[in-house]
């Protein structure tokens, strides 16, 4: 069954390639236009007579990285900002899912807390950075906060709108067989709702990313926010766009490795409710 | 018609009918929910369970947006957002909506632009204020190009999805029609991307408003996230509480009234590739 080594390339064309070669292709797509960024960039760079301590050359970024590995101050930002969003979303989604699903068990009360929440929805992250800072000072307790608010709020709406989603039928049709009012919340109601609950986390934590940023440009001394900011005190621009890479990168490396595959397998598992859409 | 065919003048409608009639009037439907939670609101105030410094009643909110206005601030800002805003989703449309509709068009330059579009999406804006700050200063220049970047990714992005997920047999049916290039594009493919250019246009002005609010903390010359920071500064929690629910009414405004009916109207006229999805 397993085609000879080597006879990939040769029939890549032709015929479904092998897994690897397919693989290899698609790092190839993948990889291809950024070398040809930076290539753009080296020759702006070179042909371009902007001052470099103005627009740094891929290569200055390049020995930023290395330096920055180095005195481990990446590690150290880095791991503040993924600590931070960690426990902001973990605490939201814990909270979130619960009252999202309490909430809308009940017409009524669903109906009354629609429009609030998506009011508050809207404000998520930003705008409470200078109340946050107030309220609990400048530092991890107001960026929490920050990252917390952004995600809680767009996931309650999004497992209010899941629930509301599901075919009455789904729910009588448990109770006619039996189910408790528990039982029904964990077999019909959590599951049908996952799907928009999963894009509801993906959508919040994107907003949370942002939010972080702002914040620690603002209220912290770590975080790759920070290292921005404190970078352009010393017009570091290297610094700064090593920075925005990988945050950046970071940003593309969560959503796609972990988020959009988790949303992936959840609609492909539970997806009853997205047709109704 | 005779005259006399208009009707009598109805009867008082009983409690029941008006109780009806307003529940069933959208704004009432949305307002209303707002009712309790400004109530449980002033409770607390009133109860002092926060110091008031700290935790200000709604009484106070009004009393201090109606001051701004009658000052004149609270004016000077919104309009500079507002502008802000509306030049930057202008020039995001301008420039995205070809973009994308150019990527969406050609085999390579869509595979090539892919990966780039969705990175230089990450990278969030809020990331590109440092170097922008070094590049143009604290200045009109840095917040516009901040708000053009925010709005210009989520449009290209969707243009391009939207050309592409255009069914390869209404474009195929137009050609054998005899339909030109020229007209394949304004008659099928343009009008088929439309609802996805109009859900990339709410979602990047939906970032965008949220860049321009950090912007304006962090760059501060006017609008609504700097009269917020400054009241930051000076420690008025009324005004940056004022701050935040103009935010999130503005937002909810031109949301509600102007993008979503926007969005239902395309893709209840052009709707035909949502299915594809």
């Amino acid at each position: 069954m397993t085609p000879p080594r080597g006879a990939g390339r040769a029939v890549w064309a032709a015929a479904p390639a092998p897994p690897l070669a397919r693989w290899l292709g698609a790092a190839a797509w993948f990889v291809a236009p950024f070398a040809i960024l930076l290539l753009v960039w080296e020759a702006a760079v070179r042909l371009g007579e902007v001052p470099l301590r103005v627009f740094p050359a891929p290569e200055d970024v390049l020995a930023a990285f290395r330096q920055q590995v180095a005195t481990g101050a990446l590690g150290r930002h880095l791991w503040a900002s993924l600590y931070r969003v960690l426990v902001g979303s973990t605490l939201a989604i814990a909270a979130s899912v619960p009252l999202g699903i309490l909430v809308s068990t009940h017409r009524i009360v669903a109906a009354v807390c629609t429009p609030v929440l998506r009011f508050f929805a809207v404000l998520a992250g930003i705008a409470w950075i200078p109340l946050a800072t107030l309220w609990f000072g400048y530092g991890f307790g107001a960026i929490t906060f920050i990252i917390f608010n952004a995600v809680f709020f767009v996931v309650t709406y999004n497992t209010i709108l899941g629930v509301r989603r599901i075919p009455t039928a789904l729910v009588d049709a448990a109770r006619s067989l039996g189910a408790g009012r528990w039982q029904v919340v964990t077999e019909v109601l959590l599951p049908g709702a996952l799907p928009n609950i999963v894009t509801g986390i993906r959508t919040g934590m994107g907003f949370a990313w942002r939010g972080l940023i702002a914040a620690e440009i603002i209220a912290t001394n770590a975080g790759l926010g920070y290292m921005l900011f404190l970078a352009r005190d010393f017009y570091r621009t290297e610094v700064i766009v090593l920075g925005m890479i990988v945050i950046g990168a970071v940003w593309v490396a969560i959503d796609r490795l972990v988020l959009a595959p988790l949303e992936r397998r959840t609609v492909e598992r539970w997806g009853l409710a997205r047709r109704v859409e | 018609m005779s005259r006399d065919a208009v009707a009598p003048p109805l009867p008082p409608p009983p409690l029941a009918a008006v109780r009806a009639r307003l529940a069933a009037s959208p704004a009432v439907r949305t307002l209303a929910p707002f009712l309790p939670l400004v109530v449980l609101w002033a409770v607390v105030v009133e109860l002092e369970v926060f110091p008031r410094a700290f935790f200000p009643g709604p009484l106070d909110v009004v009393r201090a947006g109606a001051a701004l206005v009658y000052k004149g601030i609270l004016p000077v800002h919104l309009q500079d957002s507002l502008t802000r805003l509306a030049t930057g989703a202008a020039v995001g449309i301008v420039v995205g909506i070809p973009l994308g509709v150019l990527v969406g068009l050609h085999r390579v330059a869509y595979r090539l632009a892919w990966p780039l579009v969705v990175f230089f999406q990450a990278i969030g804006d809020i990331a590109w204020l440092p170097i922008l700050l070094v590049w143009f200063g604290f200045s009109l220049t840095t917040m516009t190009v901040v708000i053009v970047y925010t709005v210009v990714f989520p449009i290209i992005f969707n243009a391009a999805l939207g050309v592409r997920t255009v069914p390869q047999d209404l474009v195929r049916a137009a050609q054998m029609l005899g339909a030109s290039p020229l007209r394949v594009l304004t008659e099928v493919l343009l009008p088929g991307a439309l609802p996805n250019i109009v859900t990339g246009l709410r979602n990047g002005l939906g970032y965008g408003w949220r860049a321009l609010i950090a912007a304006e903390i962090i760059v501060g010359t006017s609008g609504i996230g700097f009269m917020m920071f400054d009241a930051r500064r000076q420690g008025s929690v009324v005004e940056m509480l004022l701050g935040m629910i103009l935010l999130g009414v503005l937002w909810s405004v031109v949301d509600g009234a102007l993008l979503t009916p926007l969005e239902r109207a395309t893709v209840e006229r052009w709707g035909l590739t949502r299915r594809v999805e």
